[in-house]
């Protein structure tokens, strides 16, 4: 009786684990290319569910046109956007299209896993004619084109409308760190819990424009372009005005992740990318403004043009039909039209042109527009700059949460970028 | 457990129609259809484990090796391996986030587990006592360890510890002012400790299971002798169920060693690294799976998960050798 039981359930157990096979082989068999002649791509990029009914969008506009292409597409947040690039790439089966930045370029590029694209310009399928502002090289790297810009970002400081006029601080462009200050020494209100601005301390990007306010740099082509006292300084700033009531307290802004302090109502000015400001202004009532990074000398702000790019899988057997895709998303104009802003201003003219920014965008056309005359070229971005950017991140939080001194951390950072950039 | 289940009836068969005939020489045609049989059922018995047989192989034992292998190369993942012998090894002693990372296992282990436990015993000695609606008060405290693991328990959790949130607020009726607890160095440890010690749904039915066992008399014999009900928990229920007991933290202090779903959603986006407020929830697992798919380093992340199995080995180790001083057999200790 129990014997035949358990041949029963061996029997299900059996049948279940075949079906499961089954998927699997099925799952793996499954993608490309049709008996019908028709082409599959997979798409990826990292972002919100915001971004997603976007580029959906665009997608489907892209497949009437070319009927023979079928885009499959996925996203993740930006953390996890990358480990699962990892693991896909590291199985040989990363996605044909993808998100991709500055900061990768290098690091997947010197592993060979990225297209060079310069092969599908020179055969008529990518075309760069249109591109503004000099981005068509924005994706050169080392000799190779790796990555098409589909929007241009720079540096900005996103700071409440409000909150400055009532302390009668304009900021301006050639305004400087010390004007910065004194905004929001004057705007923190810290019994209210409202401070004058975001603890940027451990942001990579502000550090690098302020080395370059000083002829520094983050990176050089190889590694770090500053000192352990430089960076002390940094930090111990930021520590010390943080632990005078000036910054936001580290407590509170891990709180209210992942929304920004400034969407939360916690502070009135953090610096990030101009493009944030289409996100931080539909979490919040508050009136926002983008404004330039403040100066050294009054003069330079140390700013550039950076972008977010689609990159494509060296490993992909369908390089034409990738460059198809990449042509239309970057030069279509119903497209720019779709997506407005959302990773940045349009990188052709046809899109710049077709659309016509209100709001935010219009925000962000406008502060790019006025920085124009100061930008200058982008940092170098060496392999492995992505985890050192995570690093500064997270062991100035450490800093910044008082669990670590501001020599333990500088000595930590130094010593993890070592290891980060060195192999 | 398939195999021999399947095969013992076979056996049973033979022996059962030697009897049956009667001879000591069993003619030869029966005795040659009985061992076929048996080698049918047999073979049955191995292709019904054969799924399981090739899972163990493929997904488990196979990349074991390969792992133990990369534990002693520079692996990137794309480039192929390059051997550098004990080198990620010694790297460990040196990384003040892998000391971080281990002190921050060891807290949760020695913390989490002897609480879980507890309120898994607690809650066992209630439900064991026949009451109206038994079985759905066993169902309902079982249920939070179905979906504890599950990302959106920890999503809840975080809802629910944050600044200005129902935790917050209901202390703050007490005269509590700390504010919330995710963000916290200091308190986001206890709110993972929490969340895991709610969890308590496992061991508790198996501490169900172990207190059904104890011998009614015995407590009725302590209860004449004028034992009150401390006495009667410490000297009877505590040694007859110390097997089980036993068992539990077993268990228990493995899985604790592994957690990781928990403690990565309760720290919040990491921005492509891991750890929460000032690496205060940076456990174990989830520094490895850093260093393995955010930083590619593979070969460092493999070393690390074959220390974790040392680590857990020795525990365990100590764990039994221990068992013969606290817990108690019956029938003279099997």
């Amino acid at each position: 009786m129990s014997s035949r039981r358990s041949r029963i359930a061996g029997l299900r157990t059996l049948g279940a684990g075949l079906a499961a096979l089954g998927l699997l082989a099925s799952g793996c068999g499954g993608g490309d290319g049709g008996a019908d002649g028709k082409v599959t791509i997979r798409y990826s990029w990292w972002g919100a569910q915001d971004r997603a009914d976007l580029i959906n969008k665009t997608i489907d506009l892209f497949e009437k046109e070319h009927p023979n292409i079928e885009v499959k597409t996925d996203f993740q947040e930006y953390g996890d956007f990358w480990t699962k690039f990892n693991t896909q790439a590291a199985g040989g089966n990363p996605p044909d299209v993808f998100q991709n930045s500055h900061a990768f370029l290098r690091k997947y590029g010197q592993k060979n896993l990225l297209l060079d694209l310069s092969a599908q310009v020179k055969a008529g399928n990518l075309d760069l004619g249109d591109f503004r502002q000099g981005l068509e090289k924005a994706g050169e790297v080392d000799g190779k084109l790796l990555g098409i810009p589909v929007g241009a970002n720079t540096f900005s400081l996103v700071y409440d409308v409000e909150a400055f006029k009532k302390a009668g601080v304009t900021p301006e462009p050639g305004w400087t760190w010390e004007d910065f200050d004194k905004a929001v020494e004057k705007i923190g209100d810290p019994e209210k819990d409202f401070w004058g601005a975001s603890d940027n301390g451990g942001v990579m990007y502000l550090y690098d424009l302020y080395l370059r306010q000083q002829g520094k740099a983050f990176f050089t082509e190889k590694g770090l372009g500053f000192t352990e006292a430089d960076l002390k300084k940094w930090w111990g700033d930021h520590n010390r005005k943080s632990k005078e009531g000036l910054l936001v307290p580290a407590k509170q802004s891990e709180q209210v992740k992942p929304k920004s302090s400034v969407s939360a109502g916690l502070s009135a000015a953090e610096f990030t990318w101009d493009n944030f400001l289409v996100r931080y202004t539909s979490e919040t009532d508050r009136e926002l403004a983008l404004a330039p990074i403040p100066t050294t000398d009054g003069k330079k702000t140390g700013q550039y043009l950076s972008s977010l790019m689609l990159s494509a899988s060296a490993r992909t057997k369908h390089p034409e039909e990738v460059a198809t895709f990449i042509d239309f998303m970057v030069n279509d104009p119903e497209v720019g039209k779709i997506m407005g802003y959302n990773r940045g201003v349009l990188p052709t003219n046809a899109q710049f042109e077709a659309y016509k920014p209100k709001g935010p965008d219009a925000q962000i056309a406008e502060y790019e527009n006025s920085v124009t005359e100061y930008l200058e070229p982008i940092t170098p971005h060496p392999a492995g700059a992505d985890t050192v950017e995570a690093a500064f991140l997270s062991i100035y939080g450490s800093v910044a949460q008082g669990t670590t001194s501001v020599d333990d951390g500088v000595a930590q950072f130094f010593d993890e970028a070592k290891t980060a950039l060195g192999s | 457990m398939t195999s021999t289940d399947i095969s013992a009836p076979a056996v049973d068969g033979e022996e059962r129609g030697t009897r049956k005939t009667g001879r000591p020489a069993p003619s030869p045609a029966p005795a040659a259809t009985a061992r076929r049989r048996a080698r049918r059922e047999t073979l049955a018995g191995y292709l019904f484990l054969s799924p399981w047989c090739i899972g163990i192989l493929l997904l488990t034992l196979g990349p074991m090796l390969v792992s133990l292998y990369l534990a002693f190369t520079d692996y990137n993942l794309f480039d192929s391996p390059r051997w550098v012998g004990l080198r990620n090894f010694s790297e460990m002693f040196s990384d003040d986030r892998w000391w971080q990372s281990v002190k921050v296992t060891g807290v949760f282990v020695l913390i989490a587990t002897p609480l879980k436990l507890a309120v898994a015993l607690g809650v066992a000695m209630l439900l064991a006592r026949p009451r109206k609606g038994q079985g759905f008060y066993r169902s309902a405290f079982y249920a939070p360890s179905l979906i504890g693991a599950s990302v959106s328990i920890g999503i809840v959790w975080r809802a629910l510890f944050q600044d200005d949130a129902v935790v917050d607020r209901s202390l703050s009726l007490f005269g509590w002012s700390g504010g919330g607890w995710i963000g916290d160095p200091d308190w986001s440890m206890p709110t993972l400790i929490v969340l895991s010690a709610w969890q308590f749904g496992a061991p508790m039915v198996i501490f169900l299971a172990g207190l059904k066992q104890v011998p009614r008399e015995l407590y009725e014999a302590a209860e004449v002798d004028g034992a009150g009900a401390w006495r009667r928990f410490r000297s009877i229920t505590l040694p007859m169920i110390s097997p089980v007991v036993f068992f539990n933290l077993l268990l228990e202090i493995i899985h604790s060693f592994q957690i990781f779903t928990s403690a990565l959603v309760i720290a919040g986006p990491g921005g492509g690294r891991a750890g929460g407020p000032g690496d205060s929830l940076l456990v174990y697992t989830w520094y490895l799976y850093e260093q393995g798919f955010s930083n590619l380093r593979m070969g460092y992340a493999s070393a690390m998960a074959w220390m974790l199995l040392a680590g857990i080995a020795v525990v365990t180790a100590v764990l039994f050798w221990s068992q013969r001083r606290w817990v108690h057999y019956e029938e003279g200790g099997r």
